[in-house]
């Protein structure tokens, strides 16, 4: 809202010693946003919550406030000459009928005029304002919306058809062409202005172009009404047609302000030597209600601001903003002013009180703690030891966009019909909600890759969404090298780097997990991809997948051929298990171990957990460690069969163990190993 | 003993002593052996000799000192080569200037580095932090919020719906949009604990806004909420006012300004002093000496209605943050974008 000050020294007997600077500063200090000033003219910043101030005399009074001088709610005014001989009434030349409770009121009133150019100053000030002068009755009208914030039309009462007024809802697919030239179908939630034959106006939003006032016109009817805001705000928001009117109707216009502003329009048309009244005012006032008068205690003002602002000047803030107090005790009886159609309660008023008092004078405190605080959400937590674990396993986080490309989001989800998409989205590249962390991360790597950044590791732990809810997941995916150095060939990662993140994590979520190939990841190359399961009391719960992205897929994603990209990712509410810093300990062994290596030849399909499985149940419990150390095929091993180099540890908790007993169990182990997998030991 | 004769050998020992001194390498010290010790031209092999033409009365005293010399040279060699071979340079050295093999690091993100300094803050300060859905359903974003349906504030976060519901878990209301701001979390987290509260909530939230320099359709809230009796604007100033030491780490001058949130009354805006230009005034602060870091307030009574807890009792204040906005200040950043593309150049001069 641009308001010169000239114009609001009019209404406010703001010191002569404050500059535009200091007036500016002094009304944002309010709460008013100065977004710019240009000479005489602040541009003010007004919130949803105040409509009173889309007008100078709104911003005037405040104004006044802060500087704690009279304004136009302690100014005496007299009344405007034309408003004495006014005769407020039902009768009129042109009748007026209400037929929906969308208008609050509606005050009509005509005037003979002679229409040409308004006089310079107050073409400037529209000017100024950034309104464009027109002629000098639609002036008038722009004017008094300036200064009052009250909305007003002007009709060619020679182009309305009766002539009368109804203020209907619109027919469906009713037309009406609107001041900007542009027709307009209407539909039944509209309100409309209409003559006795056809709506010549979208109420509170915009004229009519077929009653517009014009060069040739004689005599208008100048309407000033009130319609209810959500109205005005949803048949706007319709049609897209933002204006100056339905800004401060759909906001909340002042009740009152119809017939006022409609009288200090008609003096300012004769004051100009634009026109005159002819006949009486109309007013249509349905139901006019009571001012709401709202009691403010002392002990809540003091509560509520933590500060004892003195009586006077809770007394001198609120009359001066138009309130009307009177002290009952230690608290005040408060009338709301019509124009505040914010202040419904108390706390609005203590509002008020503090924004004039200054927030800044408040004295600072500090709350009393009274309970025990509380440990953060269990989420927050794991969510911040996963980040800390991968950022020491040499994963760099990223932040990637909640919501994708559609494309890039289908490979992952289960179903297109699992996708959650945005009604609404900004573009096709915000459209889906990502049902993985991993497409994110993918097109973080790709960009990466194409800045020539070749080693990339990244995770995120974050939201994913189908229709069946939002879980919480962590994903990882790995790319380029592993080690880096002159001293040694670059290795390419692959996926038992990906496997380790994996095991990582679950060794610090203090649960035991296994892996099995999955078939059910088509984003996988098949046969490079596996299913992590973790086993909780006999139940087996599948917690994520990890694989090498399919080489079509990441070429999708703008990376080049060959590159291999490793990933994973697991969900989160799975990896509840129990808190790893909670578990206790087993006491160290006393006793020695003993190592035994055995190398077999198996089939170069059977999977080492089946081997390890078979080991471990023909073994004596003193085998307390089985670990892969090496594998090989070539030169020397049969082309269907690999050779596979096992360590096999056993200790005793209490007592050493003996030769004997290790080279039986070993042996057993063998003979178990050869009739289950027909392996032999290799150079046997 | 002649005073001659006693008076060689202290010449002698002083010589050996300024000679090892001076020996650097070990063919100084072969050198210094063969001078002092050789059979045949060794100085201390001669005074022994020499000993023989002393009167014999002075002979056997002689004897005790140039021995006491002979072993102390050798005893000094002795050590000296010891030293020398445990300092000797082998021949396969490591030119300590070549790269070093550095372990995997990973950093984490600078929008989690600034989030979890501000949680850090508020824990210490008895906050409990709290996190929730991302989407939402409309009581908790809005209606709850003392934004009913068509009330104009729902204009100031232009929404992103979900085209079809997607379901809550436990029978709760389905999720129709994405959450645009954190303070539905004061919702849940209200309907689900009685009073005293003292949260934060820290999470995504999304609006309908385009993605250049300065907006981003997706950012990062930190909301905070506290509730108890008595509980006053005063109580929010000392609160905000420690927190923005704490983040900035220095005193920093605040500025509160009345503003408009539905859910706070009164609601109002805090401005730290400019960091870049000490509230002279900049074009990081657009000459105006401030920056905007948060919007908060005292909590709506409707607020507190529509939760269920007694308006009348209690009064609370609550807060929300941006978290790029803060982050941007704090690494000199001028495009939120660098924030989204996880360039790898940018987020490894973070901190680790």
């Amino acid at each position: 809202m641009k308001a010169p000050v000239s114009w609001m020294r009019e209404l406010a007997d703001l010191p002569a010693s404050a500059g535009v600077n200091d007036i500016a500063a002094a009304v944002a200090g309010v709460g008013f946003e100065v977004a710019g000033i240009e000479g005489d003219v602040i541009d003010f910043e007004i919130t949803a919550n105040r409509p009173d101030c889309l007008s100078v005399r709104g911003l005037a009074r405040e104004a006044a406030t802060a500087f704690a001088v009279q304004g136009p709610e302690s100014r005496v005014q007299g009344l405007p000459a034309v408003a004495r001989g006014a005769k407020v009434g039902p009768e009129s030349e042109v009748p007026v009928t209400i037929e929906s409770e969308l208008c609050g009121r509606y005050a009509l009133a005509l005037a003979d005029v002679t229409v040409g150019p308004s006089p310079a100053w107050l073409a400037d000030r529209l000017t100024a304002c950034g309104i464009r002068p027109i002629n000098n009755v639609v002036d008038v009208t722009n004017y008094m919306l300036l200064e009052m914030g009250q909305p007003m039309h002007a009709f060619d009462v020679a182009r309305l058809a009766g002539p009368e007024i109804r203020v209907r809802m619109a027919r469906a697919g009713e037309t009406l062409t609107t001041l900007d030239r542009q027709a307009r179908t209407l539909d039944a939630s509209m309100l409309v202005i209409a003559d006795g034959a056809r709506a010549v106006a979208i109420a509170g939003v915009m004229g009519g172009a077929a009653s517009e006032v014009s060069a040739a016109t004689t005599r208008i009817a100048l309407e000033s009404a009130w319609f209810q805001p959500a109205t005005v705000r949803a048949t706007s928001k319709r049609l897209g047609l933002k204006t100056e009117a339905a800004a401060r109707f759909e906001r909340g216009a002042d009740l009152e302000a119809a017939t006022a502003g409609l009288v200090c329009a008609l003096d300012l048309l004769e004051r100009i030597g634009a026109g005159h009244r002819v006949g009486r005012i109309t007013d249509r006032f349905p139901s006019p209600g009571a001012a709401r008068t709202i009691t403010l205690l002392r002990a809540h003002l003091d509560r509520l601001l933590g500060d004892q602002v003195p009586d006077a000047d809770v007394m001198r803030i609120l009359t001066s903003l138009g309130f009307v107090v009177t002290p009952a005790h230690t608290d005040w009886h408060v009338r709301v002013p019509s124009w505040r159609v914010d202040v419904a309660r108390e706390a609005d008023l203590i509002e008020e009180v503090g924004r004039h008092w200054g927030v800044n004078r408040v004295p600072a405190t500090f709350p009393a703690l009274r309970t025990a605080p509380h440990r953060a959400d269990a989420g927050v937590l794991r969510a911040r030891r996963i980040r800390r674990l991968l950022c020491g396993a040499g994963l760099q986080e990223a932040v990637t966009f909640t919501f994708i490309e559609h494309v890039a989001a289908e490979p992952f989800a289960g179903g297109p019909a699992s996708l959650v998409t945005i009604a609404n989205p900004l573009s096709e590249k915000f459209a889906v909600l990502r049902p993985s962390m991993l497409p994110g991360l993918l097109d973080a790597l790709s960009y990466n890759r194409r800045r020539d950044i070749a080693d990339v590791r990244l995770f995120e732990a974050g939201s994913v969404f189908s229709m069946q809810g939002e879980r919480q997941r962590v994903g990882w995916v790995l790319s380029g090298s592993r080690l880096v150095h002159w001293s040694q060939p670059a290795a390419e990662v692959d996926l038992f780097d990906a496997l380790g993140v994996a095991e990582l994590l679950a060794d610090a979520f203090g649960v035991t997990c296994r892996f099995e190939p999955a078939a059910d990841a088509p984003w996988c190359v098949p046969g490079r991809v596996a299913s992590l399961f973790v086993d909780d009391g006999g139940a087996s719960r599948r917690v994520g997948i990890v694989g090498q992205l399919l080489p079509s897929l990441t070429s999708a994603r703008g990376l080049p051929a060959g590159v291999t990209v490793v990933a994973g990712e697991l969900d989160l509410h799975e990896l509840h298990g129990t808190d790893a810093a909670l578990q206790r300990v087993t006491p160290l062994p006393r006793h020695p171990s003993v190592q035994r290596d055995l190398s077999i030849l198996i089939d170069a399909g059977l999977p080492a957990a089946a081997v390890r499985g078979t080991i471990r149940a023909s073994a004596p419990a003193t085998l307390v460690d089985v670990r892969e150390f090496d594998r090989y095929h070539g030169t020397g091993v049969p082309t269907d069969q690999v050779s596979l180099s096992l360590r096999l540890t056993f200790r005793d908790r209490d007592r050493t163990l003996t030769d004997v007993e290790v080279q039986q169990a070993v042996e057993a182990i063998i003979e178990a190993l050869a009739r289950t997998h027909g392996t032999t030991l290799r150079g046997n | 003993m002649t005073p001659m004769a006693a008076s060689s050998i202290e010449d002698l020992s002083r010589q050996f002593r300024a000679a090892l001194d001076a020996a650097s390498s070990p063919a100084d010290l072969k050198a210094l052996r063969d001078d002092f010790l050789s059979r045949k031209q060794g100085r201390v092999t001669a005074l022994v000799k020499s000993i023989a033409t002393a009167p014999p009365e002075e002979r056997r005293a002689l004897g005790s000192m140039a021995n006491a010399l002979k072993q102390e040279i050798e005893q000094a060699l002795d050590a000296r080569d010891a030293a020398m071979l445990a300092t000797a340079r082998p021949k396969d050295t490591v030119d300590v200037s070549l790269p070093a093999r550095r372990p995997w690091v990973g950093r984490r993100h600078p929008l989690t580095q600034v989030r979890e300094r501000v949680e850090d803050i508020f824990m210490a300060m008895g906050y409990q932090v709290v996190a929730g859905p991302e989407i939402e359903d409309d009581w908790h974003n809005f209606e709850a919020l003392n934004m009913p349906a068509a009330h104009p504030a729902r204009d100031m976060q232009d929404t992103l719906y979900l085209s079809s519901p997607v379901p809550a878990p436990d029978n709760a209301r389905a999720a129709t949009l994405l959450r645009t701001h954190t303070s539905g979390m004061q919702i849940r987290h209200m309907e689900a604990h009685d009073p005293p509260v003292r949260i934060i909530a820290p999470g995504r939230v999304y609006r309908r806004d385009n993605f250049d320099a300065t907006h981003t359709p997706m950012f990062t809230q930190v909301e905070g909420l506290v509730v108890d009796e008595n509980i006053s604007l005063g109580d929010l100033k000392g609160t905000l006012n420690a927190f923005a030491e704490e983040f900035f780490d220095a005193k920093v001058a605040t500025r509160f300004r009345p503003s408009f949130f539905p859910y706070t009354e009164p609601s109002a805006e805090l401005d730290v002093e400019c960091q870049g230009c000490s509230g002279r005034g900049c074009g990081l602060c657009k000459h105006t000496g401030w920056i905007e870091i948060l919007g908060c307030g005292m909590v709506h009574p409707a607020v507190f209605e529509a939760v269920g807890y007694d308006a009348n009792r209690y009064t609370g204040f609550a807060f929300g943050m941006g978290i790029e906005r803060l982050a941007l200040r704090l690494y000199g950043v001028d495009d939120i974008r660098m924030f989204y593309e996880n360039d790898l150049r940018f987020l490894e001069q973070i901190a680790l």
